[in-house]
């Protein structure tokens, strides 16, 4: 599967929305899809969506009242529960309660109306994940990296912010940092920073740290330099 | 302000839990692991609210996706441990009555399913019960119905799109 085929990739759309793929080959479908042309990325999608906005209004079929205590027992653990940034709740309630209360009609005028997406880029895609996460940091010189990455994806969007480009004749390399030790994750050279530099990273694996190092031109088997930014994976 | 959330959350318990338990109950069939997975399932939208993206699809799409994905791992995982057979058997092709007397249902919604449901063909039908329900990956489809991986995802594919046109899901 090393030379992708946009229709064989297509075809995995249906199997891939309702779970029926091993999680190897998700993982592969999703490395494939990250690579994948802009507009077969976003045929899937769209076919995903579709597929998933069906399954979910096929659901009253199999509708079955779970047993009273079940609301309680998870009432009284929510309520225990002292998390903050809990305020998206009423919205995603709302949504819900319009979407099931109108029924099948407003499950497809809510998609009908919506503007027609963009392409969606890698970065939509890894948005778009169930899990994603952001982290950021301030880089030494000046700057922040922020990291938007989803482990179910396996890859992240780099993104740095006014971060002054390398000295000639060096590179700012990336790590990813686990516990077997750091693997390259790519160079970033003073040719590719601009003020917003952007860099998709895949395969994120068990890594825990994304670290950055100053290293000479061509980059570094092994970091030769102190870590001078770092992102938690975790 | 933390009560308001609880409050919220109860207000989206009590409209998607039927739908959520179902599903569960319908892929795992078993009471025990079904209440147990749906507490899970709950636990982790209640966490993970701030995740849920509106451009990605409805609420309902998201979180019955969520239910279904904890639905199929738990499953596999049983797989996994060998306890399958045993406990699950072969995905069941027919849904005992008895699941759909108690559901709490909108009916007009409920009988459209229903019909579009009945109008996929046999083999149509088959896959979805499988692949959607029975949890199994569509390799393992078509090994269990001896048909090639093509004929099972175009199978898969045909399926899902007619029930979509049916239930007028653009």
């Amino acid at each position: 599967m090393t030379q992708p085929d946009p229709a064989e990739l297509l075809a995995l759309a249906t199997p891939y929305a309702l779970h029926a793929v091993t999680d190897d080959e998700a993982l592969e479908i999703e490395r494939q899809l990250i690579a994948a042309p802009a507009d077969v990325a976003n045929a899937f999608i769209n076919e995903v969506r579709a597929v998933r906005e069906t399954m979910a209004v096929v659901s009253e079929s199999t509708a079955l009242e779970p047993p009273p205590l079940l609301r309680a027992r998870l009432l009284d653990t929510v309520t225990r529960s002292n998390r903050r940034a809990r305020n998206r709740w009423q919205t995603v309630a709302l949504a819900a309660a319009a979407v099931i209360a109108v029924g099948l009609a407003a499950v497809g005028i809510g998609l009908a109306v919506r503007p027609t997406p963009a392409p969606p880029s890698t970065a939509a895609q890894i948005l778009a994940a169930p899990d994603v996460r952001t982290v950021s940091t301030p880089v030494t010189s000046s700057g922040t990296a922020t990291l938007v990455f989803s482990r179910e994806r396996n890859a992240g969007v780099l993104v740095m912010n006014n971060v002054v480009a390398p000295n000639a004749g060096s590179v700012y390399q990336m790590w990813l940092v686990g516990d077997n030790g750091a693997r390259s994750a790519g160079l970033i050279d003073d040719a590719s920073v601009g003020p917003s530099t952007k860099v998709v990273l895949t395969d994120l694996s068990d890594s825990k740290v994304l670290a950055f190092t100053v290293e000479p031109a061509g980059g570094s088997a092994q970091p030769t330099t102190p870590i001078f930014a770092k992102l938690p994976l975790a | 302000m933390a009560d308001q959330d609880v409050e919220a959350f109860a207000d989206f318990y009590d409209r998607t839990r039927a739908r959520v338990y179902g599903l569960v109950t319908r892929v795992l069939r078993d009471p025990g692991y079904s209440e147990e997975t749906t507490q899970d399932i709950y636990l982790q939208v209640w966490r993970n609210a701030e995740n849920y993206d509106p451009t990605a699809g409805s609420p309902l799409a998201w979180l019955m996706t969520l239910a279904h994905r904890r639905a199929v791992d738990r499953v596999r995982a049983e797989q996994a441990a060998g306890e399958r057979e045993s406990r699950y058997g072969a995905a069941n092709i027919d849904r005992p009555a008895d699941q759909v007397a108690d559901a709490v249902v909108e009916r007009d919604e409920h009988n459209q399913v229903r019909v579009c449901l009945d109008s996929l063909t046999a083999v149509q039908r088959e896959c979805v019960e499988l692949a959607y329900y029975g949890g199994l990956t569509y390799t393992q489809v078509s090994e269990r119905l001896s048909a090639n991986l093509a004929t099972i995802k175009s199978r898969i594919r045909d399926a899902i799109r007619s029930l979509r046109n049916c239930l007028g899901v653009t």
